[in-house]
């Protein structure tokens, strides 16, 4: 009777192994993913929302359009501290800085054949423009014409020698504006509402890129084809294939890739100990700082400008920094070593307890106690609340109470942008490659500012006359000067703190060429990476 | 009318109130929940323009009163709509028919062999309770219990896929393959009905892992119950006359206690069946499984509020259908429980 009853056991059992020894045993295809020297992989975390260049602003979808869309400057590898050029043969600015003449090519075909002209370039940027998204910010205060069918002319409101660059970003790709127009995509004023194209873009490129979309899913998979008829230099690869992996999944996969494989994730301590068979590249690009609320009514503590430099005093820069990995450096001033205008590293501040002692007894501040709030988040392989311990422990050792106060990240950023934290901790990044942005954000009264209670009546003179120093300047040389002088002064008397700036990285498997890590807001230059 | 008729009416009813009830309960909460949308959505630059910002609020609907943005959600409701997703800018019903199937393709396999494991394993540990292979199966539904799922999936990629090499490293398919011409969305299935041998092969050398993890998860549960519940019917006034009455064991065994044990089970199997539906938010992320999971657990990030109420209503439709079918089942197999 047992045996009876064991053998229907065992034929239960037997059942339910069948399934999983079949899939086990299924045809196991080879597991490099590259399918031949012709296809390059590259895995990435996606944060992919569209490949409409009027709206593309997460990484993922900047990496791709930047190789569907061509803009009318570019940046070149690493290197952003000069635009070259790409649609534009040439461009020449005012004396001003507020006009700026671009002259295109004359053999620019999009993906279907049809000629590229000045009226595509006018109507894509005007479409950024009034579209209202993420992306319209970075054009705003900027007009858009056509002298003739080969120049586009870019005026902005104010002095501003940085257009060249704003105009290198993925979002400002230009579009076959008359396939666009046809499915729904407007220029017009109140394109916010009117423009009806939805996701056509997602599946069809109208631009004149090396790349074309052959295929899109944004939860697991997009793949790009070479555009046969490119006017430029052909990629080096047919078809790239971005898969959605998530970062610890990544460390292994290039840990185990046999070649034409790319990670995008692995920054800080994820890099540290991966094998000598694949290539890192990276750039200290983000920024790490506190911000001080200077608002009485949210802190009185905070916003005492004692307090704030005695934190400053107490915090170790380079001991922070190490919590990032190997490729982050202690923060100088607020700009990151990626950008011009950046302070040398060997600059930062060092810890001082006593100092920060000091100005806490000269100013009759005992047992200061303040929250300090942050998104409950891993960002570049870091999670963030390592980062504030360290600073809490730091704090206490000249007298001051940091309470840690977790958020998830919607919370956090509704708090932050009520100007309601007492103490804020956030990654920034540049909105494009270049540091007199970061003045736009943090000068006294700006958005940023404004967060922090940093108003222009509550901000120091030597501040408001740093900031408008810059934006004064009408020359990229007169800028990183004047951007250097920003922050000494910030350091001074801004409430922001600046720690450490973390590398974005990117690995690759040795037999690649080209694939470099870019500030420029691309993360990698699809186009650029070839087989050794 | 015939009793099973006038159950299944009966409860189509309160299912249809029921879903409305959570159509209210979790508009009202999504409502209420910390954090803007526009926020969560829009650079912190474009945040702080007046004018961008007003332009996303009125765009989503979100300048309308709460009881406007309401009776609009229920009014598309009603007509098959569920609202364009803020994070894929794509009817959220598109969105779900593209994740739902790669959830069911690893759900019901995984279910499938969780039962009949959990099952074998539940009656084999009643049978021999106290003895070493009881303790043995206990021991190891306790460990699966208390693995936490992601960890139980790095740990498989690692081994796996990292040493062993004998799965992929997650996804659906193999880069060098296209997904198969969509007919329900589920590779395997697809790749058949167009003829892709290789590629319905490619589909199921990735269903390994994902399907292997969750199995072993619910096994863990399931066994567990059906030891319990296997016990409880043993231990019965009705199963010890039986035995002292002189009937096979054999006969006790599978004709008594194996029906009267199963009975909740069932009810078991089919909540985990529509937990699993629910998407397996950690084991999805981990091997890069675009299921509902991941689009609920991204959906939660970007504040994307017709998408979390899309995802709702659809797990809610889950749980209420399962329940329905359970519910109609019992009456099929005791006509006494339907008559309650």
């Amino acid at each position: 009777m047992k045996k009876a009853n064991h053998s229907k056991l065992a034929v239960v059992a037997s059942l339910a192994i069948v399934p999983l020894v079949l899939s086990a045993c299924a045809a196991s295809p080879d597991t490099s993913n590259g399918g031949g020297s012709q296809t390059l992989t590259v895995d990435n975390s996606f944060v992919l929302k569209t490949l409409d260049p009027g709206f593309v602003y997460e990484q993922t979808g900047a990496t791709i359009v930047h190789v569907l869309y061509d803009t009318l400057v570019t940046f070149d590898g690493s290197d952003v501290s000069e635009v070259k050029p790409s649609l534009a043969e040439s461009f020449e600015a005012s004396d001003d800085a507020k006009e700026f003449t671009f002259t295109l090519r004359d053999d620019v075909t999009f993906a279907d054949g049809s000629a590229l002209d000045s009226e595509d370039v006018v109507f894509s940027l005007n479409r950024l423009k009034n579209l209202k998204g993420s992306a319209s910010q970075i054009v705003s205060g900027m007009s858009f014409s056509a002298s003739d069918e080969d120049t586009v002319v870019v005026t902005s409101d104010v002095t501003n020698p940085d257009v060249p660059t704003i105009l290198a970003q993925p979002s400002t790709g230009i579009l076959n504006s008359e396939v666009a127009a046809e499915n729904g995509a407007t220029d017009a004023e109140d394109a916010a509402t009117a423009d009806s194209i939805g996701t056509y873009l997602d599946t069809n490129s109208l631009g004149s890129g090396p790349y074309t979309i052959s295929s899109y899913d944004p939860s697991s998979k997009v793949v790009l084809t070479a555009n046969p008829d490119y006017w430029g230099e052909a990629p080096g690869y047919d078809r790239v294939v971005l898969q959605n992996v998530d970062v610890q999944n990544q460390k292994l996969t290039i840990a185990k890739s046999s070649g034409d494989e790319v990670a995008l994730d692995l920054s800080g301590a994820l890099s540290a100990d991966l094998p000598d068979t694949v290539q890192i590249s990276g750039v200290p690009d983000t920024s790490y700082f506190l911000s001080l609320n200077q608002d009485p009514a949210v802190s009185e503590l905070t916003s005492n400008r004692a307090f704030v430099n005695a934190l400053r005093a107490s915090i170790d820069n380079a001991g922070i920094a190490k919590l990032f990995g190997p490729d982050a450096t202690a923060a100088s001033g607020v700009v990151p070593p990626a950008f011009s205008g950046a302070l040398d590293p060997s600059d930062a501040p060092k810890q001082d307890i006593e100092a920060a002692k000091k100005l806490l007894a000269d100013a009759g501040i005992s047992n200061p106690s303040a929250s300090l709030v942050y998104p409950a988040i891993t960002y570049r392989g870091v999670d963030l609340g390592t980062i504030v311990t360290k600073v809490q422990a730091d704090a206490k050792e000249a007298g001051i109470a940091i309470e840690l106060t977790p958020q998830p990240i919607n919370v956090f950023l509704d708090g932050q942008a009520a100007g309601q934290n007492e103490i804020g901790f956030s990654p920034n990044s540049l909105n494009y490659p270049v540091a007199a942005s970061l003045v736009n954000n943090m000068a006294p009264g700006a958005s940023t500012s404004l967060r922090n209670g940093w108003t222009l009546e509550r901000a120091d003179a030597s501040a408001i006359d740093a900031s408008e120093a810059v934006i004064a300047a009408t020359t990229p040389e007169e800028r990183v000067s004047a951007m250097q002088e920003w922050q000494r002064v910030m350091n001074e008397v801004s409430p922001f703190i600046p720690m450490a700036n973390n590398s974005g990285i990117v690995v690759a498997t040795e037999n690649l060429d080209g694939a470099v890590y870019s500030p420029a807001g691309w993360t990698i230059d699809l186009a650029d990476i070839s087989s050794k | 009318m015939p009793l099973l008729l006038k159950t299944i009416a009966k409860r189509l009813l309160t299912t249809v109130a029921l879903l409305w009830g959570v159509t209210v309960v979790t508009f009202l909460l999504v409502s209420v929940v910390p954090g803007d949308p526009a926020a969560a959505n829009l650079s912190q630059q474009a945040y702080d323009d007046p004018e961008i910002r007003e332009a996303f609020r009125q765009k989503w609907g979100l300048d309308q009163p709460l009881i406007v943005q309401y009776g609009q959600y229920l009014w598309n409701i009603l007509h098959g709509d569920l609202g364009v997703s803020q994070q894929t800018n794509r009817p959220v019903l598109e969105d779900l028919s593209r994740y739902i199937p790669a959830t069911i393709e690893i759900a019901i396999p995984a279910m499938v062999i969780a039962i009949i494991v959990a099952v074998a394993l539940g009656i084999l540990s009643a049978m021999r309770k106290g003895s070493a292979l009881d303790n043995g199966i206990r021991v190891l539904s306790l460990t699966g219990l208390s693995t936490p799922p992601f960890w139980l999936a790095l740990v498989a990629l690692y081994v796996f896929f990292y040493i062993f090499g004998w799965v992929p490293n997650g996804g659906r398919l193999s880069n060098m393959y296209d997904p198969p011409p969509t007919i329900t969305g589920m590779y395997t299935i697809d790749a058949l009905a167009a003829g892709q041998i290789t590629v319905f092969w490619d589909a199921v050398w990735h269903l390994a892992l994902p399907v292997g993890i969750l199995a072993v998860l619910t096994i863990s549960g399931l066994l567990r119950f059906v030891r319990s519940s296997m016990l409880e019917v043993l231990d019965s006034d009705y199963i010890r006359a039986a035995i002292a009455k002189g009937l096979p064991r054999r006969i006790v065994t599978w004709r008594h206690v194996f029906k009267a044990g199963l009975l909740p089970v069932l009810t078991v199997s089919a909540l985990t069946m529509a937990s699993l539906m629910g998407g397996a938010v950690l084991v999805e992320q981990v091997l890069s499984w675009p299921g509902l999971g991941q689009y609920a657990y991204k959906s939660a990030l970007g504040l994307d509020l017709q998408a979390i109420l899309g995802v709702t209503l659809f797990v809610a439709i889950v749980y209420t259908g399962i329940n329905l079918i359970v519910d109609v089942l019992y009456t099929v197999i005791d006509p006494r429980i339907g008559a309650k």
